[in-house]
């Protein structure tokens, strides 16, 4: 999955690391109560920014509960609302086609392990599919729309990213407020544009390797995956228009409890992902996060 | 109306210089330089002045009060002038624009983009300007790196056009001076080139400083 858009928990005080955490939690319970267990695996930091995104700012009690995460210790979590069902159903409708698309993607033997993952969420995707047939009808579109493009070699970067970026902004096509609902609208497009983008951008090196369509080498013209220092900064100023656009969109709604998290996210991590991709220091970071974590035996959040 | 004071996020018991601070950092944020053919742009005009009038009542309210160092002196600053203004790029009509990029321009400045783009696809004369209209209706789309050449094409088609060396040198270099809360700095670069910042590993991931 992508996990690219995540907050700068390390900058974050203690009161909004907890509570970016418990709506983390909050999420999972959420997943488990109305999927069951292997729901529950699907949940990421992006699905966690798409739940704050749709959340009211409003907090209430927290319950604390034991789970088969944190089966020792007992850990508050934000309890589920309407907000958090949509981000759950719009979750596992996303992740379900995200697994379809690995397994039509790959050859037969690499597309098994996304076979096997996508037939363990399918009873999970079709409950997710009648709960929000509108959102499951637009995303396989859009989806289609981009496998086209992938298959066509299309040269267009926008184009490519658009596809994404609309299906990314449909998550909020059951936003009552229309005001909140463009701010969201217009902040899930370019969020989606530059996950599209940065996600082709970390993929350079390994697509040039298989010979993989990548949207970013195309339009660059990249050689072996391979960043001249004019492309490099003509991307960077891309992205920053994205970031710019999903900023300005921010500060047209008031978010609440989450104003830090979200605002912090927006000027600082996504300047930060962004740069260690363009880098390459992005996969290994996470990697060497890991490791170090498994070998501390330490737990991330 | 909404208090004032809550608009511009500060106590009543804020001295006048902190009131001001607030309304310039506020009135910063929304200014419509900032949301350039934003498609929000409406709302960040609804949000400029709903701060210049929370910011006139406070000024209004104080110099009744009587002291000295407020009233006149205090003012009205630059940015309201702003507050009433189209935030919109103006797409006015160019001299010997052809009536069809006028009804283009038109659509665009309504929001009417998919009008603007039928019309453009019908427009044989790919000219300079069929370029620049071609590259609003991309931004507004939010299709930045298309804008970004489509403008660029028509710069080089006519260079000395100050509108299309405008948006080309906002492409370029608008996204720098993006308003950043704390003012921070703002770009995906700006950070490798910027020793102040923290290394990425301890910025994002959790809890390893």
């Amino acid at each position: 999955m992508f996990g690219y858009v995540r907050p700068p928990l390390g900058k974050l005080s203690k009161e909004e690391q907890e509570r970016f955490r418990r709506i983390y939690c909050g999420l999972c319970h959420t997943l488990g109560a109305r999927y069951g267990l292997a729901a529950r695996f699907i949940l990421n930091y992006d699905f966690t920014f798409l739940t704050i995104l749709l959340s009211d700012g409003k907090e209430g009690c927290a319950p604390c509960a034991r789970c088969p995460a944190h089966p020792l210790k007992k850990r508050c979590y934000r309890p589920t609302d309407t907000a958090m069902e949509l981000a759950a159903d719009e979750s596992v409708i996303l992740a379900y086609w995200q697994l379809r698309d690995g397994v039509s993607d790959q050859g037969f033997w690499k597309g098994l392990k996304y076979r096997f993952l996508s037939r363990l969420l399918r009873g999970a995707y079709q409950k997710a599919s009648r709960a929000r047939p509108a959102f499951d009808a637009s995303t396989r579109e859009h989806l289609q729309k981009l496998s086209d493009l992938e298959r066509a070699n299309s040269q267009s970067m926008d184009q490519a990213a658009d596809t994404f970026a609309a299906l990314l902004s449909g998550a909020a096509m059951e936003v009552d407020d229309p005001v909140r609902q463009r701010v969201l609208e217009q902040m899930l497009y370019h969020l989606g544009r530059w996950v599209y983008l940065v996600d082709a951008a970390d993929d350079l090196k390994k697509d040039a390797a298989s010979g993989d369509y990548n949207p970013v080498a195309l339009r660059f013209g990249l050689q072996n995956g391979k960043w001249t220092p004019e492309s490099r900064h003509e991307f960077a100023q891309t992205l920053d228009h994205s970031i710019r656009m999903i900023a300005t969109a921010f500060e047209l709604w008031d978010f609440g409890c989450w104003h830090t998290i979200l605002e912090s996210t927006i000027y600082t991590s996504l300047f930060y992902v962004g740069g260690a991709v363009l880098d390459g220091t992005f996969q290994a970071s996470i990697r060497n996060r890991n490791r170090n974590k498994s070998r501390n035996g330490e737990e991330t959040i | 109306m909404n208090d004032p004071y809550q608009v511009l996020g500060v106590p009543e018991t804020a001295t006048d210089a902190e009131v001001k601070k607030a309304y310039l950092n506020l009135a910063r944020k929304y200014h419509p330089d900032n949301y350039h053919d934003n498609p929000l742009a409406d709302l960040a005009q609804e949000k400029m002045k709903e701060i210049n009038a929370a910011y006139e009542e406070i000024t209004k309210r104080r110099s009744g009060r009587g002291g000295g160092s407020t009233g006149s002196s205090y003012g009205r600053s630059g940015y309201d002038t702003y507050g009433g203004g189209s935030a919109y790029r103006d797409y006015g009509s160019q001299a010997g624009s052809s009536s069809v990029l006028q009804q283009v321009r038109a659509a665009i400045n309504s929001g009417n983009l998919s009008r603007a783009e039928a019309l453009l696809a019908n427009y044989p004369d790919h000219n300079a300007e069929w370029n620049f209209l071609r590259g609003a209706v991309c931004y507004r789309r939010g299709w930045m790196d298309e804008a970004k050449r489509y403008y660029q094409t028509a710069c080089q088609m006519e260079p000395n056009n100050p509108e299309y060396r405008q948006a080309v040198d906002y492409m370029e270099n608008g996204a720098a001076g993006s308003y950043h809360p704390n003012n921070g700095p703002f770009g995906t670069e700006v950070c490798a080139a910027n020793s102040m910042c923290l290394p990425f590993w301890c910025c994002v991931l959790p809890f390893c400083c």
